[in-house]
């Protein structure tokens, strides 16, 4: 997969907590081409935000391990780049923003000075010059009068507005790449949507490519291009977002989206996955979905299945794929 | 990659919102009782540093008028406006000279072992690997009382401000240490410490412009109410002769002295004890409207 902007291969991330090993993220693959956008979807644990931390470099050591793969970026592996070097990538080429709005901004600084700390890191503007540059990215996150809001304190805005100031945040030195971990889900539904209008406008005017993490398989419809599906620290499935709803494959993912409920449908009962996740430090000898996958059989339990194609840019990690053919 | 536009750049003047940085003091001032022990306080240190221009009598050397009580009592004399005590020394120039001495041993101990513990403390949230180290080196310090170490201290170096100064900046460190960190481990969990680095920012940078700023209110507060307690044990000192020695004016051993006359001439200890007890309370009134004014949180 040359000319991918981000690609990631076969990442394994661990951490040692007392006797035992948590393998957090065990072996994925993906990429995230320049200009698109890659939703990453799993439940909770399963490893997507010691993804988007690992790719910045920021999983705690100790007690965090790289425990192997590459990160490559932009043709240079994030793994073994000095951290000077690292240090220039966050915040400059590479962007984040985080879930909490509420508490992801120092709250002793205004809004203002956040921005222009962060544009006088990576490049040598003078003061007065990264201050304009600061109005000028809060008006482009839409957040209403930027030239006094620059120099409100964190705790003078509400949720959506601090989300807008951390989004100018991340923006502020044109990234190639913006990493957004759940960046809507502290939000309420109606700031959601206007948040996620936000992010694609501002792709389509940035040319940023987006990793998206999220639990929402909403989010996911409405602003990827791909979809990676995680599960138990492992990639299962990973498609174009239209192929992944018109047709999911992994039992996982029909599941997760059985799971979705409907406002059409009368049900006493939401649908879920029965079973719960394996303990992140029990290896199983097969497929990590294996015990709670009701199409499940000895080979599923003793050997794990690769992630292979079944059509153009449609990959499973389950031997039942494409999964038609069993369930006829 | 495309940069951003530029189109936006109808940008507002900037000097509406500038002064904002300089009204805390205005703040402060608004808040009345930290204006009064703000100014009571700046009245004390005035004093304590003019106190050769100001004191009408040498607080050294003795006069016949031994016991001599305050102006406003009877028998008092404007001669010596506070009395004199047990050996006819004038009890005001003694408070200047007094308040001087018992502000520096304070605010030097207090300095040198708040800003140290701090730091310690600080450093051992940051870096989570030296953490039980430093703990445990703190709960060694800790579990040595003040005045112990001020005999030690006294053994080796005699007696006199300096060793005072130590002891108590070192019963200082563990304290400050202990409550600074468990300020910063609760800081170094929230998400913008996280969101710092991912900005780019250093180790220095994220230390003191994230852990440090959002900690200092606390800690603040805590080394101004520290300050009192560390003006009374070294206080304790000088009363047990560890301290300034005898000709010297320290306020605790100007109450140490006036003790042995407590019921014949009571100003004679009450008068330094209640100048402690002011600026005590002035310190810590100052200190306290200090936190409010100065975190953003709490301004607004």
């Amino acid at each position: 997969m040359t000319g991918s902007l981000l690609s990631v291969e076969d990442l394994r991330v661990q951490f040692k907590v007392g006797p035992h090993l948590y393998r957090a993220v065990d072996g994925i693959n993906f990429s995230v081409e320049r200009g698109r956008t890659l939703g990453v979807v799993g439940e909770s644990g399963c490893g997507k935000s010691v993804t988007s931390l690992a790719i910045m470099r920021l999983v705690p050591q100790p007690p965090g391990l790289y425990a192997g793969g590459r990160i490559m970026f932009d043709g240079s592996d994030l793994l073994s780049t000095p951290d000077r070097q690292m240090r220039k990538l966050r915040g400059g080429r590479i962007g984040m923003i985080f879930q909490e709005p509420m508490t992801s901004l120092n709250p002793v600084y205004t809004c203002g000075e956040q921005i222009v700390e962060s544009l006088r890191i990576h490049s040598n503007l003078s003061a007065q010059k990264a201050r304009a540059r600061a109005i000028e990215l809060l008006d482009l996150v839409r957040l209403p009068s930027p030239s006094k809001r620059v120099d409100d304190y964190p705790h003078q805005l509400s949720g959506g507005q601090r989300q807008r100031v951390m989004i100018a945040l991340a923006l502020a030195n044109d990234p190639d790449l913006l990493i957004a971990d759940e960046p809507t889900t502290a939000l309420d539904v109606t700031i959601q949507a206007q948040i996620l209008d936000l992010m694609r406008d501002l792709q389509e005017r940035t040319g940023t490519a987006i990793l998206l993490i999220t639990h929402d398989l909403g989010v996911v419809a409405e602003t990827c291009d791909d979809v990676v599906v995680m599960y138990a620290g492992g990639v299962v499935e990973q498609a174009r977002t239209a192929d992944l709803f018109a047709d999911p494959q992994h039992p996982y993912t029909i599941g997760l989206m059985a799971a979705v409920p409907r406002i059409d449908v009368e049900a006493d009962r939401l649908a879920t996955i029965e079973g719960s996740v394996p303990a992140p430090w029990t290896q199983l000898p097969g497929c990590r979905f294996a015990s709670r996958c009701p199409l499940a059989d000895e080979k599923c339990r003793s050997e794990p299945p690769p992630l292979h194609e079944i059509s153009k840019a449609h990959a499973v990690a389950c031997w039942k794929a494409p999964i038609e053919k069993v369930l006829k | 990659m495309s940069t951003i536009e530029t189109a936006a750049t109808a940008i507002q003047p900037i000097e509406e919102d500038a002064p904002r940085r300089l009204v805390w003091w205005k703040a402060l001032l608004a808040d009345r009782a930290a204006a009064i022990a703000l100014i009571v306080l700046l009245i004390i240190v005035a004093g304590s540093v003019f106190a050769p221009l100001i004191a009408p009598h040498n607080p050294f050397t003795s006069s016949r008028s031994v016991m001599v009580p305050p102006v406003w009592a009877e028998r008092g004399s404007w001669e010596h406006i506070l009395g004199t005590d047990g050996q006819g020394r004038d009890i005001f120039s003694r408070i200047l000279y007094g308040t001087r001495l018992t502000l520096i041993i304070g605010v030097v101990a207090v300095g040198l072992g708040g800003v140290l513990g701090s730091l310690l403390g600080l450093l051992s949230a940051f870096y989570k690997s030296i953490d039980p180290y430093m703990m445990r080196l703190m709960d060694m310090l800790l579990s040595f009382p003040a005045i112990l170490l001020g005999l030690a201290l006294v053994a080796v170096f005699g007696a006199g401000a300096v060793p005072v100064i130590i002891a108590l900046a070192i019963s200082t460190v563990p304290d400050c240490a202990r409550i600074a960190r468990s300020i910063a481990v609760g800081v170094m969990e929230q998400e913008f410490i996280e969101a710092g680095r991912a900005v780019g920012l250093s180790d220095g940078q994220l230390f003191r412009r994230y852990l440090l700023r959002n900690c200092i209110s606390s800690i603040m507060i805590f080394i101004s109410l520290r300050f009192g307690q560390v003006i009374l044990i070294g206080a304790a000192l000088s009363f047990l002769g560890l301290g300034a020695s005898p000709p010297t004016a320290e306020l605790g051993m100007m109450a140490a002295q006036g003790r042995d006359y407590l019921l014949f001439a009571p100003h004679i200890a009450v008068i330094p004890s209640v100048m402690i007890f002011i600026i005590v309370l002035a310190a810590n009134i100052t200190g306290d409207a200090l936190r409010d004014v100065l975190d953003p949180r709490i301004r607004n």
